[in-house]
């Protein structure tokens, strides 16, 4: 009550976030727990938990979850290994090393509609040049946008393309902060690179790493624009992610309740992911303290 | 030359009608002068083009503005949806399908009556007028496309003496379009020989790239039971799906089996590719909305301009009966031309704040003059959906050959005549039902589940959502839907 007037510059933030972030929330935690539907039009009735029960009982929801996981976890997987190796590389001042670490830059850069596009095309098994350079070795064209499996690689491998320079430019200003005295040290006593590395290198950028592969798996959970362009979540439902999920079900079918529900499970979903995550990894950084 | 002075002659002349007939629009033009309308539309060229065309004119006319906005086929319900169901004046016109008509219907505003009392209004075919335009006993759009399943097929391997002989060695009869599906997979399978880049057909299988509709199609020949009308889709007495019958399961099956006769990739084609696919000379036939006959005609855009025949889609002898469970087997094969789509239509947005210029527009671009042009256009998506383009042989000789244009025009026309035409199902919830239709579609052509396995997962979501939405309410939509009275 000394300062009153404090209140006056913390009440108009406040109310923002309440407007923009608590309210929205609470709207759709309440129409989680309705049967409501835009389109047919039909008034919000009370169902309690069944929403809820639907999409745990419901295969598609757990293929979501599968599809998901199996993506962000292979892609971010593959992000930090090619990530890391290219910013050691970069780092060793390889020849041409400031030209790279331009050029690797880029595709995060771009557009993931765009790539996703100029992606389908070079994927396209009819006219892409992926399956002319098979035929001209003589091997079969492939399925990749057609089938499962190979679905699946693709939205890998282009999640890979577009999101490991970020793992490169994160490592690489890890890299630049690691004191040079260190590797002085190990050098006189006959350490090494390989020994260097494991010994010096990984385990004192293990916070970072962590932090890096951290927020692309958040990010990753995310992923929307380029599974819609690429596949639309087919063949079937084979490479739905969840929030595709979300989205058929809220602007498609305009089933507000259902999506509200599925909104709320994601988040849990997340949770669970990030807190299994830091909960697996807390001795590792304690030790690297 | 013949064809390109014929066709200088007939676009001239149309031109020349179409500007006398504009003037005399104009002079009764209002002044909308400072009004800009908003047009939703698919992505052009299809449709969007069309929309162009008449916008160009209609500005002049009025002093008026339309600016188009595009979206891709699969976003146009999103859209317009999320924009109405808000009571947002985004749009002033959408463009979509009969189909969305019955979930679009609380927002939008009814055709004033004076569109409806001059000979336009009886030039529309009476399928589209009467069947398709009107919903819950009102007018609430405007056709400006007419939309059906016809078979197109190459003039020149068909008309060729050593095919003839090769097929007609090969399977017993004379070689030409096929009447019933089983001639149809012995033709595809005759004419494809990949060494030669031939196939024998092309059909869309891509999810959201109309793939459903091409299943329909088939289906239309072993479930649309003369004597059982709009059983097609649900039991017409208590809504029981009927997607999972014998009739539908026959139809699963021919239709993941077109793949065998189909170029390679093409589980990822849309319609638009199989129109590419023909106008390529890559298959002996498709079956298609008429774009394919006019894009096929098109020198510009085709190999295969002035070989390009049509015909109604084959059909079948044996129907299944919804009542009896049993094939009913019929002397001559029963034709069941599927209204797929049923056509573009228009409407105006109750939320619209610009409505007397909204239908204005409508009527200019869906006007006598301006939808035989844009039906004239190759790529603009617009089919005959009038009296009168049925009727002008000279005007379609301009894009067709003489015998071109007979047939296609005889099949578009034979089609919305005959006896045991198909209606594409319309219901409140469709982007539900079609939903689920399209996942385990796609399903059962990758060989993940069997047919039998998606049709039945299709009819137990279809028993759900209808009892989701109301049983007697889906049932009451349903039935007039399919032209059939109250119970």
């Amino acid at each position: 009550m000394r300062e009153p007037i404090k209140y006056v510059f913390i009440w108009p933030a406040f109310l923002v976030v309440l407007i923009i972030a608590l309210f929205p929330l609470i709207y759709s935690l309440v129409a989680s727990f309705q049967a409501f539907r835009l389109v047919p039009p039909r008034p919000p009735r009370f169902i309690g938990f069944e929403n809820y029960g639907n999409l745990i009982t419901a295969a598609r929801f757990w293929g979501a979850v599968i599809n998901t996981a199996t993506i962000v976890f292979i892609a971010v997987a593959l992000q930090y290994i090619i990530g890391f190796a290219v910013a050691v590389a970069l780092h060793a001042k390889v020849p041409g090393e400031r030209l790279f670490r331009v050029t690797f830059l880029i595709p995060m850069l771009m557009s993931p509609i765009a790539i996703s596009l100029i992606m389908r095309m070079i994927f396209n098994s009819t006219i892409g040049p992926v399956d002319d350079l098979l035929t001209f070795f003589g091997l079969p064209n492939l399925p990749f946008l057609t089938n499962p499996t190979w679905a699946k690689g693709v939205l890998i491998t282009v999640e890979v393309w577009q999101w490991t320079p970020f793992v490169i430019l994160l490592i690489l200003a890890g890299l630049q902060t690691l004191p040079r005295d260190i590797y002085e040290a190990a050098e006189i006593e006959s350490a090494t690179p390989w020994q260097q590395f494991w010994g010096i290198t990984f385990p004192m950028l293990l916070p970072i790493s962590a932090a890096v592969i951290f927020i692309r798996i958040i990010e990753s959970f995310k992923i929307m624009d380029t599974v819609f362009v690429l596949t639309g979540g087919g063949p079937g439902t084979s490479t739905e992610t969840l929030t595709l999920f979300a989205y058929q079900e809220g602007f498609k079918k305009f089933n507000i309740g259902q999506t509200s529900a599925l909104s709320f499970l994601f988040l849990i979903t997340v949770i669970i992911f990030g807190v299994v995550y830091l909960a697996l990894l807390r001795p590792y950084l304690e030790r690297s303290r | 030359m013949h064809r390109n002075t014929s066709l200088g002659a007939v676009i001239g002349g149309g031109l020349v009608a179409a500007l006398i007939g504009g003037a005399a629009f104009a002079q009764d033009a209002p002044n909308f002068d400072g009004v800009t309308l908003n047009v939703g539309s698919m992505t052009g060229p299809f449709i969007a083009s069309a929309h162009k065309a008449a916008a160009e004119s209609w500005q002049e006319a009025t002093g008026g503005t339309v600016n188009i906005i595009e979206f891709p086929f699969g976003e146009l319900p999103t859209k317009y949806l999320a924009a109405m169901v808000q009571n947002d004046s985004s749009f002033d016109v959408i463009t979509f399908a009969p189909a969305w008509l019955p979930d679009f219907s609380p927002y939008l505003s009814e055709m004033p009556a004076s569109l409806r009392e001059d000979e336009a209004w009886e030039d529309i075919h009476s399928v589209y007028r009467d069947r398709l335009m009107r919903w819950d006993g009102k007018f609430l759009s405007q056709t400006m496309d007419g939309d059906l399943h016809a078979l197109s097929y190459r003039l020149d391997l068909f008309n060729d003496p050593d095919e003839q002989a090769a097929f007609k060695e090969k399977y017993g009869y004379d070689l030409a379009p096929p009447e019933s599906w089983d001639q149809y997979y012995e033709i595809a399978e005759f004419f494809t020989r990949p060494d030669d880049e031939l196939w024998g057909t092309a059909e869309a299988f891509v999810r959201g790239g109309q793939q459903f509709w091409f299943f329909f199609s088939h289906a239309a020949s072993y479930t649309n039971h003369p004597d059982h009308p709009g059983s097609m889709f649900f039991d017409p007495e208590t809504m029981t799906p009927q997607i999972n019958n014998p009739g539908w399961l026959r139809a699963l099956e021919e239709y993941k089996k077109s793949l065998d006769f189909s170029p390679p990739g093409s589980l990822n084609a849309n319609s638009g590719d199989i129109r590419t696919t023909f106008a390529g000379g890559r298959v002996a036939m498709n079956f298609d909305w008429g774009d394919t006959g006019t894009i096929g005609a098109d020198p510009e855009q085709s190999q295969v301009a002035g070989s390009v025949g049509s015909a109604i889609i084959p059909g079948s002898n044996q129907i299944w009966n919804y009542k009896t469970n049993q094939w009913d087997t019929f002397d001559e094969v029963v034709r069941s031309p599927f209204m797929a789509y049923g056509g573009w239509q228009t409407a105006v947005p109750s939320a619209s704040e610009h409505n007397d210029a909204a239908w204005h527009y409508i009527q200019w671009l869906t006007n006598p003059e301006n939808s035989l042009k844009a039906a004239l256009t190759g790529g603009s998506g617009v089919n005959p959906y009038r009296l009168s383009h049925f009727e002008d042989l000279d005007a379609w000789s301009a894009i067709f050959s003489e015998e071109e244009a007979r047939q296609y025009l005889g099949t578009q026309r034979g089609s919305l005549d005959a006896e045991n035409v198909a209606l594409d199902m319309r219901i409140p919830g469709y982007f539900n039902y079609t939903e689920v239709l399209e996942i385990e579609l796609s399903k059962a052509l990758a060989g993940e589940v069997e047919p039998q396995a998606a049709l039945d997962a299709i009819a137990a979501e279809w028993e759900k959502l209808t009892d989701e939405f109301g049983r007697d309410e889906q049932l009451a939509a349903y039935r007039a839907s399919m032209g059939l009275p109250p119970l």
